[in-house]
């Protein structure tokens, strides 16, 4: 099983402009990531906060609404996160690539 | 006996007179009573008359000495010199107000002082129920003096917020209170001296939120730190990872491949000269599906596509040779929609899968019909690659390889219908793979079975189906009545039957009774149903002819694909002798399987090396006009008089075969 995890995160990393994959756990510990480790540990605790009052700000709007995506545009790149329950998926890209 | 006879008597004067004596006691009992009663009313009243006026005095001492905790001391003094006023009526110096209030005028001098006591009197208990919350709120002072005072606090963060608004509140009233602090003491004197200095508390407190903060992060950097490579490890092997990965990873490969680009600006952009060249084409390549690890090197067998999902392709795939290892079968879902190049679901099984079926009314399952004559079936909620059912090899079931498969009937009562290369048919209940709930053998000529490659249902039929045969042979057949099996042979290929397709548009008028076979002798025969001998033949491939599919949505077009790679799509309303449009799929591999999408607008391709090609389809081209249908039957009935022509001589006019509506196109055409 956990080979698929790893074939997931390649396929992912695979993508044309894909900079960097990042998985954080709720606390913003990062667990698996193809960055080097100062950056990675500065988009884990950075977007790991972001998302939690993203998702803060949409669930004040509406309780019975939920954050399921989050894209950032940036002149450089491109960071999408996709936040779960426990987890938290970063996928940064260059989309000019 | 004189004693006995006497006591009596005696006994009763004795009785008598002790009666007489208890009357007396009781009677003089009784006055004792009575006297003593009444002499103890006597001392209650005087004692009540007594204790009033003790009490007179007794209330004016209390009162006395309450003023005098208060501080007001010279009130005895006063009340003593009014004493003569007040003696005089002792019960009414209870009433303190009334009685002053009568006083004035009678006591001039005095009556300004106990005017000014007396009030103070009535107060005095008012006051002294006032005086607890004066002591609570000295109590909250000293502790809030006490708590400034001290440097170290305690880390609770609520413990901090209402501390400092307290303080706030408080440090302001005693700022009011305290005047001999003076202003500005707190920037005067060093903050460690005073311990009552407010500014003092209000610079110390955030800076210890400050290092708190400082704590917290130094905290989690510490846990970043502190998760080992076993911790990891433990986590992504963990089901809710798995889970995780899956789902988000779905998502992130579509939000990446969405190549959409918003930023995009039309006032200085070059017109788009890429889509005017492709109008001009009937088929255009529009992107290809494979996956390096399961689908290269694998040929693949059947497509289909999701009934709830019209963007879900369905493809299986033969064994790979080169890599033994490995599943033999495998199935995946593709997506259309979206541009990500990888499938939405891998399913793969012991045995190469030579047909694959989306469940039709079962959006989550998925059939596979194997070479080892099993049927599995998967299902992409469960987080599994291999099949969660699978039918038994047995005797009762299929034993040869299982080319062909399709779900039939409504959603409350389809079937599953299955066909081995031994000819046997098989019909299943989803519910139970157990055991199949029909068996139905198909023979050719009494005895031999019919070696069945390929199968099609017309359309909303559940009992009458079409196959093809490895002998060459069509056959149709239905499943049910007296004449259950192989009801006609269609004989006209030289070759094996590798593709069967029945005309399935809906329209003015009917045209299920048409349907076309492809061969590996070249060729793609169109039949009627009607008519055992084939209506027309198309020669103009030079390989075999692997599939041959009818379109969704018009009458007359057809697409089929040959060895050489070459797909070919045929409108019989413009020609019948040469393809309207074709199209050298990649690099020429041998193509498989066709299959057109549900809105009839794209067609997908697999190939033999595991790759499916999925082409556009001009709008114009691939949707009728609404004259499409009559022409079409008009096309028949030339193709029908041109074999007519062809076999002239023999005077084998077929005519009992020709369906009525052709009888009547027949007389309304002015051809021949």
């Amino acid at each position: 099983m956990s080979n698929e995890v790893e074939e997931t995160m390649k396929r992912i990393q695979s993508h044309k402009g894909v900079v960097g994959t990042i998985v954080v756990n709720s606390e913003g510990i990062p667990i698996k990531t193809t960055l080097d480790n100062t950056t990675t540990v500065q988009y884990a605790g950075l977007i790991s906060s972001l998302a939690d009052k993203a998702r803060s700000v949409v669930r004040d709007l509406d309780p019975s609404n939920d954050l399921t995506f989050l894209r950032i545009r940036s002149k450089k790149h491109e960071i999408m996160v996709a936040p779960d329950k426990e987890f938290i998926l970063i996928v940064v890209q260059n989309p000019t690539d | 006996m004189d004693v006995i006879l006497d006591r009596p008597k005696a006994s009763m004067s004795d009785r008598r007179a002790e009666l007489e004596r208890k009357k007396a006691k009781l009677q003089a009992l009784r006055e004792e009573k009575d006297r003593r009663r009444r002499e103890k009313e006597l001392k209650d009243v005087e004692e009540a008359t007594s204790r009033t006026i003790m009490g007179g005095g007794g209330d004016r001492k209390e009162l006395d000495d309450l003023l005098r905790e208060v501080g007001v001391a010279p009130v005895s003094d006063v009340f003593s010199s009014i004493s003569s006023a007040n003696s005089l009526t002792p019960e009414h110096s209870r009433n303190h107000t009334p009685d002053t209030s009568l006083q004035p005028n009678s006591l001039p001098n005095n009556v300004i002082a106990v005017k000014k006591k007396v009030p103070q009197l009535t107060v005095v208990p008012v006051q002294s129920t006032n005086i607890p919350p004066k002591e609570v709120v000295l109590y909250t002072k000293q502790t809030q003096t006490t708590t400034t005072g001290h440097d170290v606090r305690d880390a609770h963060a609520t413990d901090y917020y209402v501390l400092t608004y307290d303080d706030g509140q408080e440090g302001e009233e005693e700022e009011n209170s305290l005047p001999h602090l003076g202003g500005g003491y707190g920037s005067k004197l060093p903050p460690g001296i005073l311990p009552h200095g407010l500014p003092q508390v209000k610079e110390v407190r955030p800076a210890v939120t400050q290092l708190e903060q400082e704590q917290n992060k130094k905290e989690e950097q510490k846990e970043v730190r502190e998760l080992s490579e076993e911790e990891k490890q433990m986590i992504i092997l963990s089901e809710d990872f798995q889970h995780f990965v899956d789902r988000a990873g779905r998502i992130m490969e579509r939000a990446l491949c969405e190549s959409i680009d918003i930023y995009m600006d039309y006032t200085g952009g070059l017109g788009d000269d890429g889509l005017d060249e492709k109008s001009h084409q009937r088929i255009s390549l529009n992107r290809h599906f494979f996956d390096e690890r399961w689908s290269r090197n694998r040929t693949v067998t059947s497509l289909d596509w999701s009934p709830q999902f019209p963007e879900l392709l369905l493809a299986s795939y033969n064994n790979n040779e080169e890599l033994p290892n490995d599943p033999d079968g495998v199935v995946l879902v593709w997506n259309t929609k979206y541009k990500k190049a990888t499938p939405e679901y891998i399913f793969h099984c012991q045995s190469a899968v030579l047909s694959a079926t989306f469940a039709r009314f079962h959006p989550n399952l998925i059939l596979g019909g194997t070479y080892s004559g099993q049927i599995v079936l998967w299902d992409n909620r469960v987080q599994k690659r291999t099949p969660i059912q699978r039918t038994p090899l047995s005797a009762s079931a299929h034993t040869h390889p299982v080319y062909c498969m399709s779900v039939v009937g409504t959603q409350n009562a389809h079937n599953l219908i299955s066909i081995s290369t031994d000819g046997r048919l098989c019909s299943w209940s989803l519910d139970m793979l157990g055991q199949p709930q029909e068996i139905l053998d198909l023979h050719r000529a009494q005895t031999k079975p019919a070696a069945v490659t390929c199968l099609d249902f017309p359309h909303s039929d559940v009992n009458n189906f079409v196959v093809g045969s490895e002998e060459g042979a069509a056959y149709s057949a239905c499943r049910h009545g007296a004449k259950a099996g192989v009801t006609d042979t269609y004989d006209g290929h030289q070759g094996p039957v590798t593709g069967v397709s029945v005309n399935a548009v809906q329209g003015g008028i009917d045209f299920s009774h048409m349907f076309l076979t492809s061969s590996i002798d070249w060729t793609i025969k169109l039949w009627s149903l009607k008519d055992s001998k084939p209506m027309y033949s198309f020669e103009d491939n030079g390989d075999y002819v692997l599939d041959v599919k009818w379109s969704p949505c018009h009458p007359a077009l057809f697409a089929s694909v040959d060895g050489g790679g070459r797909l070919d799509l045929w409108n019989l309303n413009q020609d019948t002798e040469v393809p309207a449009a074709s199209a050298l799929v990649g690099g020429g591999a041998a193509l498989n399987k066709v299959s057109w999408a549900p809105s009839g607008l794209q067609i997908t391709v697999g190939d033999g090396q595991g790759k499916i090609w999925v082409y556009d389809v001009a709008e114009n081209f691939a949707h009728p006009r609404h004259d499409e249908w009559n022409k079409f039957l008009y096309t028949t009935q030339e193709l029908r008089n041109n074999q007519v022509d062809d076999e002239l001589e023999k005077l084998n006019y077929s005519g009992s075969s020709q369906s009525s509506i052709s009888m009547t196109a027949l007389t309304s055409t002015p051809l021949r």
